[in-house]
């Protein structure tokens, strides 16, 4: 009994490290595909064993559309490669596959903001003849004419728009209702909303938008931007990061923040769904496609309590309400080996009317009218928030912008720095890429 | 051995060190001198790398953060992992229980843990150290935004992660030390604690300088953790140079690789400075057994 016991403890003891090892070693499986939508995808397949490697990041938004792709195309002689990644890691890897004259990919999925540097650029394949040659086979005549000028650049079409997200808001109907509150259509009134919630001690912060240092911080002040209808350059190419709009845009960023958690600095959109969710926030800001999560009652026992409405302009006499359009494609990388006509048809079967049925309410797909209010329950706020954003300006230079603020956005939102030095350091910095 | 048998034995190693050690690290120093974008040639720009990074405060202070962050994360693990591996030494039955439940901070891949570990500061996710702060009427700590608690946080969770590979080599080390020696200590009429200082430490020291060496190595290349529990380092200074490399060439499809390729190359020279006097201690010990 003794050498039993003796033995059992060192037993039982590498039995669970092993068991936390092995479950370290499972993260990260492969996309399962096992519930994907099957669409016909007729396209002739080369001779000979091939595999098509595609890259895209994983969300509930996109997965639906690259599982139809994989799973529909995939034949006994052609494989669809798919791995799972988180999005940092989808750029970094883009950058990567389009440096060379060889690349690991042949699809990628890539989004209107950083098409413009990659039409620049000429890396990626213009789709104009295949849209030409294939659009009426795949129906591609239904999809949005704005979401496919989003992924054009200087006149070519560099991907096939799949789906889009827009800033929608999402607001505790409950809360407003016995406070005899309406969903705020502008900062003032989200301001008002706040006072009230807090002058109730329902809550310290009830708002909350996903403002990370590191990503989507950049993303709010361009929305905020947008609302005034500017951008980080205008039309001519010029860096307008110094002009009364971005000054009007920052102030009124600093002006949420006394409500929002003291760390929102480093909240992503998962962690903002997670204020939702646990009841610390009563109203938030995210891409539509993070919408759908908070609908689930596996998530949260307050899924019964989440209205949905447009996203708020930045005041009352802003043009356009704080909102960023996103529209997400499929693109062919230049230095692909694989015949283009093949895997346009592969992206095409992708974004079909039926895949792109089957992607609702998960994802907006890029046809015209596919989310409805009865669809969808936050589709007439979806619908009201693309009504209402502001057309984007093309510029191969604004991604790297982005990335060159970004710090000294998170300073001045973080009062380290005054509103007019930010401006100032944003223009030189913006400027400097400019050239 | 012969010359013959030797070289073959030693063939296969040599290959694999020079094609994953040997190789990288020219390249590293070929590109610290070019400036790189992926799958292009590099063009020479002579030192303009090492003067950027020499020059950019951001370099400075990832610097000053990553060496005072190694320095109290070394002497943590040190005093920390011999308390406990003198503890377990003495437990016999249930030692391997608790060498299992201690290691399973350390088998967790580092991105997880810090994950994990960030949740116990975050209220979103349970906060359960804020939640004891509030209890004993703690005020809110900012472990995320402000400099000094998100080091705490950062330095808490290396000492987390380490503790148990620093407290296992000490106990090996411990279990090495001859009884004779501690009982001649107890009939000199030395206390428990002369005979740590005076006898055991003494002759464990080169065990404790092989744990400070790793210790030093692993803690200047802090990345992954800092990801989850520092998402604002670059702005409250609490960036390590890993992440500052990665950010320089890698993040948001940056490409200098060659300003990345300088930084490593100073890194490099900074680790050594670290480890001079173990260096220096390994081989005077070796210079001593001839």
């Amino acid at each position: 009994m003794g050498h039993t016991k003796h033995r059992a403890l060192p037993v039982l003891a590498l039995v669970a490290v092993g068991i936390v090892a092995l479950t370290s070693c499972g993260a990260g499986s492969r996309t399962d595909n096992e519930n994907s939508t099957t669409v016909s995808c007729d396209y002739t397949a080369p001779e000979g064993k091939t595999t098509v490697n595609v890259l895209a990041y994983n969300s509930s938004a996109i997965d639906p559309f690259t599982d139809t792709m994989v799973s529909s195309c995939s034949t006994d002689d052609v494989t669809l490669k798919h791995d799972p990644i988180d999005f940092g890691g989808q750029v970094t890897k883009t950058t990567a596959t389009l440096a060379g004259e060889t690349g690991t990919y042949d699809i990628l999925e890539t989004y209107g903001f950083v098409i413009p540097g990659f039409g620049e650029e000429e890396l990626l394949v213009p789709l104009n003849d295949l849209w030409d040659k294939y659009g009426d086979d795949y129906g591609l005549g239904d999809i949005s004419e704005s979401m496919v000028e989003g992924m054009s650049y200087d006149g070519n079409i560099y991907a096939i728009p799949m789906q889009a997200q827009m800033f929608v808001m999402a607001y505790r109907t409950d809360i407003f209702e016995d406070l005899g509150l309406e969903a705020p259509t502008t900062f003032d009134e989200m301001i008002d909303a706040a006072e009230a919630i807090k002058a109730e001690g329902l809550m310290d912060y009830p708002i909350a938008l996903p403002w990370l240092a590191t990503a989507d911080v950049t993303t709010g002040f361009e929305g905020a931007m947008n609302s005034l209808n500017a951008d980080f350059v205008n039309a001519e190419g010029d860096v307008t990061l110094d002009t009364p709009e971005a000054q009007q845009a920052l102030e009124a960023m600093l002006a949420l923040k006394p409500y929002m958690d003291p760390q929102v600095t480093t909240f992503d959109q998962p962690k903002v769904q997670q204020q939702m969710f646990n009841g610390t926030a009563a109203m938030s800001i995210m891409f539509s496609g993070r919408m759908f999560d908070l609908t689930l009652e596996s998530n949260s026992k307050l899924f019964e309590n989440f209205g949905f409405a447009g996203a708020p302009k930045v005041s009352d006499d802003a043009e356009y309400s704080y909102n960023r359009l996103s529209i997400d494609g499929w693109s062919i990388p230049f230095n692909t080996k694989l015949d283009h006509d093949m895997l346009f048809q592969m992206m095409a079967s992708a974004v079909s009317e039926d895949a792109s049925k089957a992607s609702v309410p998960a994802a907006y797909p890029a046809r015209e009218g596919m989310v409805t209010e009865k669809n969808s329950p936050y589709g007439a706020a979806a619908n009201d928030s693309i009504a209402s954003a502001m057309p984007p300006i093309v510029s191969p230079i604004i991604a790297d912008i982005t990335n060159e603020i970004r710090p000294i956005l998170v300073s001045v939102l973080n009062g380290q720095i005054s509103v007019e030095d930010g401006m100032a350091q944003m223009q030189a910095a913006g400027e400097k890429i400019a050239g | 051995m012969k010359a013959r048998e030797f070289w073959l034995l030693f063939f296969p190693s040599l290959l694999v060190m020079g094609a994953l050690l040997v190789l990288p690290l020219v390249r590293t120093v070929q590109w610290s001198f070019e400036q790189v974008r992926y799958g292009t040639p590099g063009t020479f720009v002579g030192l303009e790398n090492f003067t950027d990074a020499l020059t950019d405060p951001r370099f400075h202070k990832a610097v000053l953060f990553t060496v005072a962050v190694t320095i109290v994360t070394t002497a943590i693990l040190l005093v920390f992992g011999y308390i406990i591996a003198t503890g377990i030494n003495r437990i016999t039955t249930s030692r391997p229980l608790v060498l299992g439940i201690m290691l399973v901070s350390y088998v967790l891949p580092n991105l997880v843990g810090a994950v994990a570990f960030s949740w116990l500061f975050d209220d979103n996710f349970g906060g359960v150290v804020n939640r004891l702060i509030g209890f004993f009427g703690g005020s809110q700590v900012l472990w995320f935004t402000d400099q000094v608690p998100n080091a705490i946080l950062v330095i808490a969770n290396t000492v987390w992660h380490m503790l148990p590979f620093a407290m296992l080599i000490i106990l090996a080390g411990l279990q090495g030390v001859p009884n004779e020696l501690k009982e001649a200590a107890k009939i000199d009429g030395a206390n428990g604690f002369q005979t740590h200082i005076s006898v055991i430490i003494p002759t464990i020291r080169g065990v404790l300088g092989f744990v400070t060496l790793i210790t030093i190595m692993d803690v200047l290349r802090m990345f992954d953790n800092l990801i989850p529990l520092s998402p604002q380092a670059q702005n409250i200074g609490n960036e390590s140079i890993m992440l500052y490399v990665y950010s320089v060439a890698f993040a948001d499809g940056a490409e200098n690789l060659g300003l990345g390729s300088a930084i490593n190359v100073l890194t490099i020279i900074l680790i050594l400075i670290m480890l001079i006097p173990f260096i220096r201690g390994i081989f005077k010990e070796a210079k001593a057994e001839r």
